[in-house]
């Protein structure tokens, strides 16, 4: 097995909202191999970002993580004060966000922001060697007449480009892993297949381990190793991306995938869509979350007195953890 | 970029024409014969007549107003009626003392809302953000010249830490060299730190008095932009390529936030120039609102005129340069979009 770029061990974090505790992140733990991407999947309010940002320790108040170990490169990156944390931002792990038109700083150059980006870790490099590295980075991103094109403000880049420039500077110093929180999200569907390209290319060069966070189950297909399913909080089922495909072992995830548009079932009606809401996250029900809207557990006491734990199961398409009381049930009949 | 500023220069242009129109409509629709209160109640109204065709007052009204701000843009200011002297003389020896008032105040009432916005937004505490909040309040809800009273009774009557309504300096000291007749300065360049001291002392509490009000809503503007500059996802960029909080904070967040604020600050500017004639009041503050609150009583009307025009144009002036300097600076208004794909 490869070596681990990430490991995550029980990461908690928590909003305190004066009077109410809203549970973001709820005890997730993962490994992430080298060069392994992962998609995280969720509805929106599942705390997709908020993981992202706990990794980075970059949860502002009055949001903090409370609990959790993250392993980056062999070092517990979770205790680092912010001055330390600083030179590994950035540096090992590195973050592209969603909306590209607001990643930007609208009253900085192009070249200044990705300039700033190589600074930060190496403040002795002489500005035109700088500038030269930023060109270079706007090049690999395919951006033409990279050169000219440093002095131009964000304004004056498309969103596309904008977002092909957040690519750039979270490349810049090479980072073991990067996280890219709906990164595509944004974009029409012809530049987010450039941009997905692009990404996929840059990670394979670079031999970056990625998270990918979406709501999008296709990119997931087309991008991902593995995949995490989160809900309220939780990665409720963990697996390669084979099976979560092929045998969706959790309620929600089976739930979430028939929620996919598919030109085969057209014929079946409308496209259904998951009843009820996501559970509010500062009043979580004891026992399993996804208890009030599970086809299954819906009516179980169980369910709705007893958490589940996860389960490790195997299945057509390989192993899968599973939090779900008929995870062992459920995978022996999709197997039939 | 040319076209931004061809629009902010026509702008100022008509609102100058407003102001003078409103000014002239005022003088003209205001109860009583200038004529027959330069000449007293006792003169012959032959006397009225002959003395309204001398000053041009039976002349059909666009006449009057173009002779009105012909004369206003040459200088051409008239003369006090009470004193004698040419109004350009009166405000122009007064001017100095109204322009460092309000450049001191300026300057502190800007430093002390950008530090407390920042103080408030920075970390997020919410104590401290309350304490800001709510003297931002007491700040908009009491009238200047009933702080400066307070400012008054506490640190000059009963604390006697600062000089009480004397004016510029006290009585024993000796203005120094004029050379920009601002005496913090002027003290400065003559290398009389004593003065410059004494100077200083007098302006803070009419500087204190004259700002509150505009710092009150400069903080609250800037702790808004603040917080929602800070929300930004730009900022989280910054942070996650290795940038310290506070330096993610001055390099991304300062700068976006400011620039708002520096409109304004333009308005702050302007009002502080065309003075306060209250605040100089109850200091004594030998300036052109002193001038014209005389005036007023006196009923000067050429001084009260002119000052009127004077500071509606000086406060169209520092706007348009507030204007100006955005375009410069804001780059989204320098270089138009380039549509590229």
């Amino acid at each position: 097995m490869d070596e681990l770029a990430l490991s995550v061990r029980n990461l908690s974090t928590v909003y305190d909202t004066g009077g109410s505790v809203v549970h973001a992140v709820r005890d997730v733990s993962f490994d992430l191999r080298r060069t392994e991407r992962l998609g995280v999947v969720g509805e929106s309010g599942s705390g997709k970002s908020a993981l992202a940002l706990s990794i980075l320790g970059l949860i502002e108040p009055p949001g903090r993580v409370v609990e959790g170990e993250i392993v980056l490169g062999g070092r517990d990156i979770s205790k680092l004060s912010d001055r330390q944390l600083g030179a590994v931002r950035g540096k090992e792990i590195a973050l592209v966000l969603q909306d590209p038109s607001s990643a930007l700083d609208p009253v900085k150059t192009i070249g200044s922001q990705i300039v700033e980006a190589l600074t930060v870790h190496e403040p002795d490099l002489r500005r035109a060697a700088v500038r030269r590295r930023a060109a270079e980075l706007l090049r690999e991103v395919d951006i033409s007449q990279a050169e000219r094109r440093l002095d131009d403000y964000p304004h004056q880049y498309s969103g596309g480009m904008r977002q092909r420039v957040a690519i750039a500077i979270a490349i810049a110093n090479n980072p073991r892993v990067l996280i890219a929180d709906e990164p595509t999200t944004a974009l029409d569907v012809t530049t987010q297949a450039q941009v997905l390209a692009l990404l996929d290319r840059l990670v394979d060069e670079h031999r970056t381990a990625v998270i990918l966070i979406t709501h999008n189950l296709g990119i997931v297909s087309d991008f991902c190793d593995s995949v995490a399913v989160m809900y309220a909080g939780r990665f409720v089922e963990t697996s390669g991306v084979d099976h979560i495909f092929v045998a969706p072992t959790h309620p929600y995830s089976e739930a979430l995938l028939k929620c996919v548009p598919n030109p085969e079932r057209l014929a079946e009606g409308p496209l259904p869509a998951i009843s009820g809401f996501p559970p509010d996250l500062s009043q979580l029900p004891s026992g399993c979350s996804f208890a009030p809207r599970c086809p299954v557990g819906r009516d179980l006491p169980q369910c709705h007195e007893q958490a589940p734990v996860p389960h490790r199961v195997s299945g057509p398409a390989g192993e899968a953890s599973v939090e779900c009381h008929f995870a062992e049930q459920r995978i022996r009949e999709v197997a039939v | 970029m040319g076209r931004v500023i061809a629009m902010r220069v026509l702008g100022s242009v008509g609102a100058v024409f407003g102001a003078t129109v409103l000014a002239f409509m005022i003088m003209r629709v205001l109860p009583g014969n200038p004529a027959r209160l330069i000449l007293g109640p006792l003169a012959t109204s032959q006397a009225v007549t002959a003395l309204n065709h001398h000053i041009g007052l039976d002349q059909p009204l666009y006449t009057q107003y173009w002779r009105y701000i012909s004369d206003f843009f040459q200088g051409n200011w008239g003369y006090s009626y009470s004193d004698g002297a040419s109004v350009r003389k009166l405000i122009g020896e007064r001017a100095p003392a109204t322009i460092e008032l309000a450049l001191f105040s300026f300057v502190i009432t800007m430093l002390a809302a950008v530090g407390l916005a920042l103080l408030s937004t920075y970390r997020h505490r919410p104590i401290t953000d309350r304490i800001v909040r709510g003297a931002s309040y007491l700040g908009f809800g009491t009238p200047p010249f009933f702080l400066a009273l307070l400012l008054l009774i506490v640190f000059f009557s009963t604390l006697h830490i600062l000089p009480g309504p004397e004016g510029r300096l006290g009585v024993q000291a000796a203005a120094p060299a004029a050379v920009t007749r601002m005496y913090t300065i002027d003290a400065l360049l003559a290398g009389e730190l004593g003065t410059f001291w004494e100077a200083l002392k007098h302006l803070i509490l009419p500087g204190l008095a004259l700002g509150i009000s505009s710092f009150s809503f400069l903080v609250r503007l800037l702790r808004a932009n603040l917080l929602e500059v800070s929300r930004e996802p730009f900022i989280t960029v910054a942070r996650g390529k290795g940038l310290r909080r506070w330096t993610a904070f001055r390099r991304h967040a300062l700068p976006n936030a400011f620039l708002p604020t520096l409109t304004a600050g333009g308005l702050v500017l302007g009002e502080f120039l065309a003075g306060s004639v209250l605040i100089e009041r109850v200091f004594n503050w030998p300036g052109v609102g002193s001038l014209v609150f005389d005036a007023i009583v006196k009923q000067d009307y050429a001084i009260v005129q002119t000052f009127i025009l004077l500071s509606a144009v000086m406060f169209v002036l520092v706007n348009l340069a507030v204007d100006l300097l955005y375009a410069v600076i804001d780059p989204r208004v320098r270089i138009p979009t380039v549509a590229t794909a």
